[in-house]
This record gives structure tokens, sequence and C-alpha cells, in this order.
């Protein structure tokens, strides 16, 4: 049992590795699930990093979810640019974006800093919706290509999902490591006490701030493969309600552990794929699910987990 | 139309969504004050308000009847929010608390979807009448109704709490939580009877302007955002703040859709809420917040 314990990575590492032909039989619909629930771990694990371990709120996280999307639709289809290139562009605009609000917005705490990102969330909605002439509109951007590096193009469904799930993978085992260095412990300091990391002479507004550029790099990644897959990009899927969407995971899978937000989306993605007869009732299921999460299992789905295992582990050494 | 009555009829527009706002926004006050919290959920009480209307009066109920029941049950609905939802997770961090209201707009949104399905659904206005014209702009009547409601609301609100024991207890636990619970006075009692009136005001602004606007389970969005905003440029507690602020932002707004641009109205209004939350965090009206109801 123990040893099960210390080796469950493998074995999720061999289901995701093998899936598609075994499981998922190669279809385009098993596939397509999980790559949407692969870009939604991403989602989620970026704004753990940012509220769960520097602690800032952020009810806006689409906002960079639809710049890397809509730099990767527009540089690729309007420009023809290489997919790779338009993805760092993404990007870069990103981080450029949070490292500019960052200072100015991190300073605000609270409810001030839920409403700023929530206004930046909307201002690029809004952006997006008036500047027809380069984005489409709210009728959308259409005919974005399929991901390709030089010499291979990713446009089969099996190919794309392995690529997502590389990227997921990358994205988790990197956030693991920022959070378990120097880098990730100082922002928990700064989370559990901002007074006294500055005594200690800590420049938390800077740190703040890196952990923002950090999480807008990952979430731009995601919009990109989400634009990518979808080829068609409209404004509705980068609101607020997307932002509240990955909240939910976070808060869902239990905020500050990595693992806990992505299991957090892999739940809210999946769901509907078991209830897509009762649609009508996934707004209220979601809610009540998470009221239930917040008043009776405030460590969130990872904290029943670990809870499981080490009253296993207990038993077994016993 | 001429130059002066497109600008009137600007303005006409702005008192409306003005008043919409600075209900809203003195509904998200109430509870702040007195609760501490700042409900994501406020936009769903807008529709809840109207929709129940919308379906009373098709059920042949009258309209001042039908009124007094839709503003009832939406206070009812929120009060029973507060017992049940906000007070077992009272201590939790901020974070969870606001995580914890908008899950209680996803669930009442949800319940809203089952009940009146998807369509759009219009009230008739309460009065029936011709436009009225002035300096060659046109007023509905409806418009006059808002308005008065806002006025009405806003005598309530100024009475109870000003001349009533209950209402003098609550602004008590609005001033020192600790102070007041010394005194006897129950602050749970206080938090329940806040999330009553803010919802009961959140719902009549939906119901006051259902007539205008075409409303269905996910319209509540938008007008809580703005109301949002005419808080916090109001300095987040303060009533008097939030209603001169909504009726600013509605005005402005109307400018800004006809004058400058329609399609950036938004961006420009959301760029604002950034810079006064940045550079004035008490808010516009920040210096008057000593003297508050």
């Amino acid at each position: 049992m123990r040893r099960l314990g210390r080796y469950w990575w493998i074995i999720l590492l061999l289901f995701i590795a093998l899936y598609p032909p075994t499981l998922g039989g190669m279809s385009a619909y098993k596939s397509g699930v999980l790559i949407f629930v692969g870009i939604y771990i991403i989602l989620a694990v970026s704004l753990d990093l940012l509220m769960g371990f520097a602690g800032q709120i952020s009810v806006g996280h689409a906002a960079f979810f639809a710049i890397g999307a809509y730099v990767s639709g527009i540089l690729t289809a309007k420009y023809g640019a290489s997919p790779v290139l338009a993805l760092i562009a993404g990007m870069a605009l990103s981080g450029a974006v949070a490292w500019g609000v960052g200072r100015p917005v991190l300073a605000l705490k609270e409810y001030y800093l839920a409403m700023a990102t929530l206004a930046l969330n909307e201002i690029i909605v809004t952006l997006i919706i008036g500047l027809q002439w380069l984005t489409g509109g709210a009728s959308g951007l259409r005919d974005v290509p399929a991901f390709s590096v030089p010499g291979f193009s990713f446009d089969n469904h099996v190919h794309y999902y392995y690529l997502v799930w590389a990227m997921v993978l990358l994205v988790v085992g990197s956030s693991v490591a920022v959070a378990r260095s120097p880098f990730g412990r100082t922002l928990i300091a700064i989370h559990s006490d901002e007074t006294a990391a500055k005594t200690f002479g800590i420049d938390c507004a800077r740190y703040k701030v890196r952990a923002y550029v950090l999480s807008a790099c990952y979430a731009s990644l995601a919009g990109s493969l989400f634009a990518h897959y979808m080829g068609f990009l409209a404004p509705d899927d980068f609101g607020v309600m997307t932002s509240i969407n990955i909240l939910v995971m976070l808060y869902l899978g239990g905020i500050g552990t990595i693992y806990g937000p992505a299991l957090g989306a892999v739940f809210l993605k999946l769901l509907p794929e078991f209830t897509y007869q009762f649609q009508d009732y996934e707004l209220l299921m979601n809610g009540i699910i998470l009221i239930v999460v917040l008043v009776f299992m405030p460590r969130g789905l990872f904290g029943i987990l670990t809870g499981i295992k080490e009253r296993v582990f207990a038993r077994s050494a016993r | 139309m001429n130059e002066f009555s497109t600008l009137v009829q600007f303005f006409f527009s702005g008192l409306t969504s003005g008043s919409v706002y600075a209900l809203i926004a003195v509904s998200l006050v109430i509870v702040y004050k007195v609760s501490l919290l700042i409900c994501f959920a406020q936009g769903e009480f807008f529709v809840i308000g109207a929709l129940t209307m919308v379906t009373l009066t098709s059920k042949g109920l009258p309209m001042p009847l039908a009124f007094a029941c839709s503003v009832l049950i939406s206070a009812a609905v929120g009060a029973l929010v507060e017992r049940f939802l906000i007070r077992p997770i009272r201590d939790a961090s901020v974070g969870s608390l606001i995580v914890m209201t908008i899950a209680i707009s996803l669930a009442l949104r949800g319940l809203a979807l089952l009940i009146w399905g998807k369509e759009s659904k219009i009230l008739p206005p309460f009065s029936a009448g011709k436009p009225i014209g002035v300096f060659g702009a046109t007023l509905q009547p409806q418009v006059l109704w808002i308005i008065g409601i806002t006025i009405l609301v806003l005598l309530v609100i100024w009475l109870f709490f000003e001349k009533t024991t209950m209402g003098v207890a609550m602004r008590a636990c609005a001033e020192n939580r600790l102070g007041a619970s010394l005194m006897g006075i129950s602050t749970e009692k206080a938090a329940f009877l806040s999330w009553a009136w803010g919802s009961g005001i959140g719902a009549l602004a939906g119901m006051a302007v259902a007539p205008l606007l075409f409303m269905q389970y996910s319209s509540g969005v938008m007008p809580m955002v703005k109301g949002f905003i005419a808080m916090s440029v109001g300095g987040l507690a303060s009533i008097v703040g939030a209603v001169v602020a909504g009726y600013l932002l509605g005005v402005v707004e109307a400018y800004t859709i006809g004058l400058i641009s329609s399609q950036f109205s938004d961006t420009i209004v959301f760029t604002l809420l950034i810079i006064v939350l940045i550079f004035k965090p008490s808010g516009l009206f920040g210096a008057t917040r000593s003297r508050e109801v």
C-alpha cells in the first residue's frame, strides 16, 4: 500500500499515455473531452500559484486565457505566423500586461482586488468585442489553423491530446517545483503575514508581481492551446463566468495544493459528461456542489484524498 | 431632434440605468456594512424579483399585490440564504466567503433557469400612458416610476435606520460589532436582516426596470457588476456615496455611449473603475465617510 502511494504518479502517467489507444479507442470525442480537461488543469494550477500561494484573489483570470488565445488565433489565422512563435508572443504579451498592471493592482486587498481583477477581465473582453477588424468581434475569429512545429502538424486529435497533456505535466511539474523553491516559500510567507514578511526585508510587491506574471504566462499557454484546438474563438468563452469557473475548480479541489485545483478541473470538466441528459440542472448542481464543499470540506477534494491516504497508511503501519 | 434634445435624451437614459445601479449599490452596501461581506449573488435577486413579478402578474394578480409579494419573496430568499449558507462559514477567509457568494449565485441562477426556462420575459408597464415630451426628448412614464421607486426606497431606508430601534441596532453593528454585541444586540440577527433588506432592494431594482428590459435567468450579471462599480466609487460603506456614484455612473455611461463610443463604453467605465480603486481607494466620496447612514 505504501509503495502504491509513492508511485501513484507512474500509474497516472501510464494512464495518460495509454488512454487514447485503449479506453478512448482513438475517438475524436473522447480525446477532445480530455483536451479540455487538460487546458483547464493548466488554468486552475496557474491561478493556484497566484491565489493559493501568493494569496492574491483574482476574479479575472480568463483575461490572460483570452490574450493567449487571441494572440495565437490572430497571428496564425490572419498573418500566417508559426504557431510556436504565436504562442510565445501570447505569453510575452500576457506577461507584459500582468507586469504592467501588477504593481498598482496587487497593492489592493481583498474585495478591492477582486473588483479590479474582474474589471481587467471585462476590459479585455470588451476590447475583443470592440476591435472587430482585428478580432472578429462578437461574431468570432474563424479559421485558426492546427498547431504545428516545423516538420510536424498536430492536426490529429490524438496527437493534440499528447501535446496538451505534455504541457499539463510541464505546467504542473514546474508549479510544484516553484511552490517548493525559496520563491514559493517566500510567497507563502507573504500570504500568511505580509507585514512580518516585510520586516524580514522581503520586497512583497515585487514577489507578488512575479507570481502574477508567471500565472498569466501559464494561463496564456492554455489560451493558445485552446485556440488551436477549437479553430474558432468567440468572446463568450473568456468572460467573467470563465474566471469564476476556474475559481470554483480551485476551491473544489483544495486551494494552495497544486494537485487539488488540477483535481477540481478534472471533476468539474468531466461531470457534465455523465450528466448531459440533465443539462439544465448543471448550473444548480455546480452551485450546490461548491456550497457543500465550502461548508463541509474546506480543504477540498484533495484534502479528503490525503485524509484517506493518511488513515490507510496509519493502519498499514500498525 | 436637435443637439440639445439629444443631450437631454442621453440624460434620461442615464437616469434610468443610474437608478438601477444606485439601488443595487445600496443593497450591496447594506449587506457589507452590517455583515462585512460583499455578496456576488446580488444580481440574482435582481432577476428573481423581476421574474417572480412577471409570473405573478401573468397569473392575474393585481400589479400592486404582485409587486409587494415579489419583494417579500426575494427578501425571504435572501434571509434564508444568510441563515443557512453564510452563517455556517462566518469565520472563513475573505477568499472563501467570496467564493461562497459566487456558489450561491450559481445555485440561484440554476434554480431560476429551472423555474423560468431560457426565454426572455418582459413585464407590462406599471401604468398606461404615452411617452412625455421634454425639450424635444421623449420620456417613458416607466422611467418616472423607476425614479419614484428609488426615492421611496431611499426614504424608507433612512426612516428605518434612523428612526426604528432595530435600524439603530443594525447601525451599531456596522459601527462596532463587539461593542454592539456587548450592548445585547444580536449581530447574527442584524446580518440576517441586512440580507433581507439587501435582497429585497436588489429585487426592487429588477422589478422597476422589468417593463423596459427583457429578463432571463442570466440577466443579473451585468447590473451586479455595475452595482459593484458604483459601490466602490462611493467608498464601499456609504449609502449616500453609493447613490451618488450610481447615478454618476449611469449618466457618464449614457454620454459615453452617445457621444464617444457605444462599443468601448464598458472598456472606458471599467478602466475608470481600476483608476479610482488605485488612486482613491476610499471612493470619490471618501471624505464624507464619518457622516453617513
